[in-house]
């Protein structure tokens, strides 16, 4: 059974349809890379999976539960799907250790020692264990985006999603966080990321899909995608990514 | 934010603030401050040890006036006999050692109604601050059952005159007939009915002043950091209290130091219900002696220090909570 499932969602804001019709399924330990033009959905697809955004109709499951339903606890859902964020969203009145611990003491009702301890092993795993005193605005945007995500995985999520987590980054920090994700992928963490990072697409990704206009187009594992892509749209995007974003091996 | 302080990690680091710091900021300033405080905490200390409450009489004065009243009488002595442009000097000069004399005399009763002033103030101020947190946060994320309330109750606070709320209180309603039975009310150092009516218009006037500008603070406090809360599982109501507010407290800081200002001359209304704050102990005493222009100037002087006061307590605080990068105090 997939861990997570999308059956034909749509979603829409006002009169513009954003997702028309999105259908895929994920196993456990599966990284999948979603990419696309601006616009065609990749972020609000994200959104729908830990319910920041509702969706209009169609069903999502996670572990073979509905989680698009009103009865859905989505506090207890988004405590299972960690999220990661383009722009870091690091709380910017907590140091580094103080935005791991939050959820730790106020989600999982962890005592103050053990959310210390269980926070400095995260930000261990993510390289940062010298920089847990250090506000966010005294942080590199690469350290930065690092304890976004030791801030996630601290909830020990079981499915993480990826939100442009490199665009907003200067060339030489993305290596730092794409090699954080990568170790993530080997331990087996199941990784939903939108990414045009077409190096970690291609070593790390188990599927790729390539969304335009709210319709997943193509999806497949990376090597059909990248030499022999079924749609000459596919073909076309993915050259274009690759002489942008594919130096960065991470 | 994010993208121009990831350039320069590092940047926005700043030294907190400690009361070492602020005082070496501004020597003189506080060399003259210092000295206030002094006396006043002393004259409130030992006024109580009789009375205490916030309906202290006065004692005697600290420092003699006999020796200003002396001197003023010798120079207008030497004045009447010298020529006459010289004699107009001396006789102006024996008027400040009059003034002096008469600014001592008053002082004791001054400093009896700044504690009530103060009182007023702080009481107010942090009571009002109880309440407006909750009506900031009912107007920025509130559904509209309880944003409109908010709204309501806050436009018509912000719509009247003070006074006339207080009048409301004071006459209108009879609130004094309810507080009087309220056990506790005047006895010992707790404050008598006229000053617990006071309080409670001034605690709901400045509520709805401070819940504007902390409502004006939420606001500017991103609105990825609410999102970025709930994505760990957090509910609305914990990423707001753990998340938003703890930062746009910080940002409602200098809009809020204005408010404390505000309230300190503001509760000088207290006196047309009877309360005998700064004011009307001022108003007091130049009924009974006429001299109107010189106590008004003393009280001035009282109220100057006790904004000074304020606004410096106020930036040491505002050092004192900065965070790296946050709002502008971090910078």
């Amino acid at each position: 059974m997939s861990l997570l499932e999308f059956e034909d969602v749509h979603q829409s804001y006002g009169d513009e349809e954003v997702l028309r019709g999105i259908s895929f399924g994920m196993d456990r330990s599966d990284v999948e890379v979603v990419i696309g033009p601006s616009g065609s959905g990749k972020s609000t697809m994200l959104r729908c999976v830990n319910r920041l955004t509702d969706i209009d109709s169609g069903t999502i499951y996670l572990d073979g539960e509905p989680v698009t339903t009103p009865e859905t606890d989505v506090n207890d859902l988004r405590r299972r799907v960690g999220m990661v964020f383009q722009d870091f969203n690091l709380f910017a009145h907590r140091t580094a250790l103080g935005n791991v611990t939050l959820g730790l003491r106020e989600v999982l009702d962890y005592s103050k020692e053990e959310a210390r301890a269980e926070a400095t092993s995260q930000l261990e795993r993510v390289g940062l264990a010298d920089q847990a005193d250090s506000y966010p605005a005294e942080l590199s945007g690469g350290q930065k985006q690092r304890v976004g995500i030791a801030r996630a995985l601290a909830m020990d999520p079981e499915l993480m999603l990826f939100d442009e987590p490199t665009s907003a980054l200067d060339p030489e920090l993305i290596g730092e966080v794409l090699r954080v994700m990568r170790d993530l992928a080997e331990e087996g963490m199941t990784m939903l990321c939108v990414t045009h990072e077409m190096g970690f697409a291609r070593s790390a990704a188990s599927t790729i899909s390539f969304l335009d206009e709210g319709r997943v187009v193509e999806r497949g594992p990376p090597e059909q995608l990248f030499e022999a892509p079924e749609h000459e749209r596919t073909g076309e995007f993915l050259e274009r990514l690759t002489s942008l974003h594919g130096g960065q091996q991470g | 934010m994010s993208a121009e302080a990831a350039e320069e990690p590092g940047e926005a680091v700043t030294t907190r603030g400690t009361i070492g710091v602020e005082l070496g900021r501004r020597p003189l300033f506080y060399a003259v401050l210092a000295p206030f405080w002094a006396w006043l905490l002393v004259r409130w200390a030992y006024d109580w040890v009789v009375e205490p409450g916030t309906n202290v009489t006065a004692r005697e004065p600290f420092f003699p006036t006999e020796p200003f009243v002396a001197a003023g009488e010798t120079l207008r002595g030497v004045a009447a006999g010298a020529p006459a442009p010289v004699g107009g000097v001396l006789d102006w000069l024996a008027g400040g050692f009059d003034f002096v004399a008469f600014g001592l005399e008053a002082l004791p009763q001054l400093a009896a109604g700044a504690w009530v002033t103060v009182v007023l103030t702080v009481v107010s101020i942090l009571a009002g601050l109880v309440l407006a947190v909750p009506l900031s946060v009912a107007r920025v994320y509130g559904t509209r059952a309880v944003r409109y309330p908010a709204l309501a109750v806050t436009e018509l606070v912000r719509g009247t005159p003070l006074l006339a709320q207080l009048f409301v209180l004071y006459f209108g309603l009879g609130l004094t007939k309810y507080v009087r039975e309220v056990p506790g009310v005047g006895v010992g150092v707790l404050p008598d009915t006229a000053v617990v009516v006071g309080l409670i218009g001034f605690t709901v006037n400045s509520a709805a002043y401070q819940s504007e500008y902390i409502r004006s603070a939420l606001l500017s406090v991103e609105s990825g950091q609410l999102t970025a809360g709930r994505a760990i599982g957090l509910s609305k109501v914990a990423a707001i209290r753990h998340v938003v507010l703890p930062q746009g407290l910080r940002f409602a800081i200098p809009g809020w130091s204005n408010e404390l200002i505000y309230l300190i001359k503001y509760s000088s209304l207290a006196s047309f219900i009877t309360v005998r704050e700064l004011f009307f102990r001022a108003e007091a005493i130049g009924n009974e002696t006429y001299l109107f222009v010189e106590v008004y100037s003393v009280a001035a002087l009282f109220y100057l220090a006790l904004v000074v006061s304020a606004s410096a307590f106020m930036s040491y605080v505002e050092s004192r909570v900065a965070i790296p990068g946050l709002g502008t105090t971090g910078r």
